[in-house]
């Protein structure tokens, strides 16, 4: 048999239909004998209808004409082509083809290094050459960044991604507040 | 007979835009009052709830029918809001202030708009309360409210748990229940 809060703090899930059946009962059988919880149900019900009532006289007051004139107006008007770039980019870089965009960055920032060993240590023999980089390899915040390091001979790669970088319209976004 | 959500959704992805305008026509007002019950502001509420279809209108070629529509609708709509209120810096108007106007302009053309709930101070009293609730519990209030959505699709919307949305709605009401006091 539920006691007074723990029937209270399932009401509204109660009112809203949430409960498994042994805890729907359990809350059913705690009201028919409570006057006090049988009051706090009578005024979530009147808090229902009160909200309801405010909220849909907001709603109701959007004509749907000029909404959908300005949506449609955004469809057509609205230049398609930075979208069109972004979602040829993501599907490039997203997913399995990731696989080959990583090491691509790799091999190309170890060709400019070398490149750049070579040059400089023709230009300038005996100086220390140090080198450190980071390239964006996609859309969705992931980087490489390459330090190196001449007196040591150490060469660190480093993939990371950055933690901004959501995309809204995709299904396995979720939002957080 | 009234297509389902997938068969309009399906229509579109063929490049029906009649079908896509059902879409917008049946979910258009729903989509505004989560907007506006997360942004406060009217204007900015109606910019967000367009470009949500726009966006909509645009990926819906990559919809599979995987969770239901409105859901995926809904999280398009929360995203660009969360992401509308993190840029702006300015200070939003009260929902208060927004909804006083609506019933004011409603007050002159029509019936009472309030006309449900037969009490002034009540209805006084209660939106001033939604507009004390921190966005988080406003959300689930309007989610649940105005769509009767479960709590494992407002989970999905929201990005949080059942539980999570169980106990957000609880401790929403209770709010909204101390800040009507007697007038319940």
């Amino acid at each position: 048999m539920k006691n007074c809060d723990s029937t209270r703090e399932s009401l509204g899930a109660w009112l809203d239909g949430e409960l498994d059946r042994a805890e729907s009962e359990a809350v059913r059988a705690h009201l028919e004998g409570c006057v006090a919880c049988k009051e706090e149900q009578r005024q979530l019900e009147k808090l229902q209808v009160a909200l309801k009532s405010v909220l849909d006289s907001e709603a109701s007051r959007i004509a749907f004409p000029p909404f959908w004139s300005s949506v449609q107006q955004r469809i057509t008007e609205k230049s398609a082509w930075r979208e069109d770039l972004v979602d040829w980019l993501r599907s490039v870089f997203s997913g399995p083809r990731i696989a080959w965009a990583i090491p691509a960055v790799i091999l190309l920032l170890l060709g400019v290094l070398s490149g750049d060993s070579l040059v400089s240590g023709f230009r300038s023999f005996g100086q220390r050459n140090n080198f450190a980089s980071v390239e964006s390899i996609d859309a969705y915040g992931r980087n490489v960044a390459l330090l190196r390091e001449d007196e040591t001979k150490t060469t660190v790669i480093w993939l990371y991604q950055n933690q901004e970088g959501e995309d809204e319209s995709t299904t396995e976004t979720r939002p957080s507040f | 007979m009234e297509l389902s959500d997938w068969e309009l959704v399906q229509k579109c992805q063929s490049g029906e835009m009649s079908a896509f305008e059902d879409l917008v026509s049946r979910y258009y007002q729903k989509v505004y009052m989560v907007i506006l019950g997360l942004l406060r502001n009217r204007d900015d509420a109606m910019e967000v709830a367009q470009e949500t279809f726009f966006r909509a209108y645009r990926k819906i070629k990559s919809f599979q029918g995987g969770s239901s529509f409105y859901t995926w609708l809904y999280r398009i709509a929360v995203n660009i809001a969360i992401d509308t209120q993190r840029r702006q810096k300015r200070n939003p108007l009260d929902f208060r202030e927004t909804m006083d106007e609506v019933l004011e302009e409603q007050n002159e053309v029509a019936k009472d708009p309030f006309s449900d709930v037969h009490d002034k101070e009540l209805r006084d009293r209660l939106v001033q309360a939604i507009n004390d609730l921190t966005p988080e519990h406003k959300a689930v209030i309007v989610l649940r409210t105005l769509e009767g959505l479960s709590y494992k699709d407002i989970g999905e919307i929201l990005g949080c748990s059942e539980g999570t949305v169980m106990s957000r709605l609880h401790y929403a009401r209770k709010k909204l229940q101390s800040k009507l006091g007697g007038f319940l």
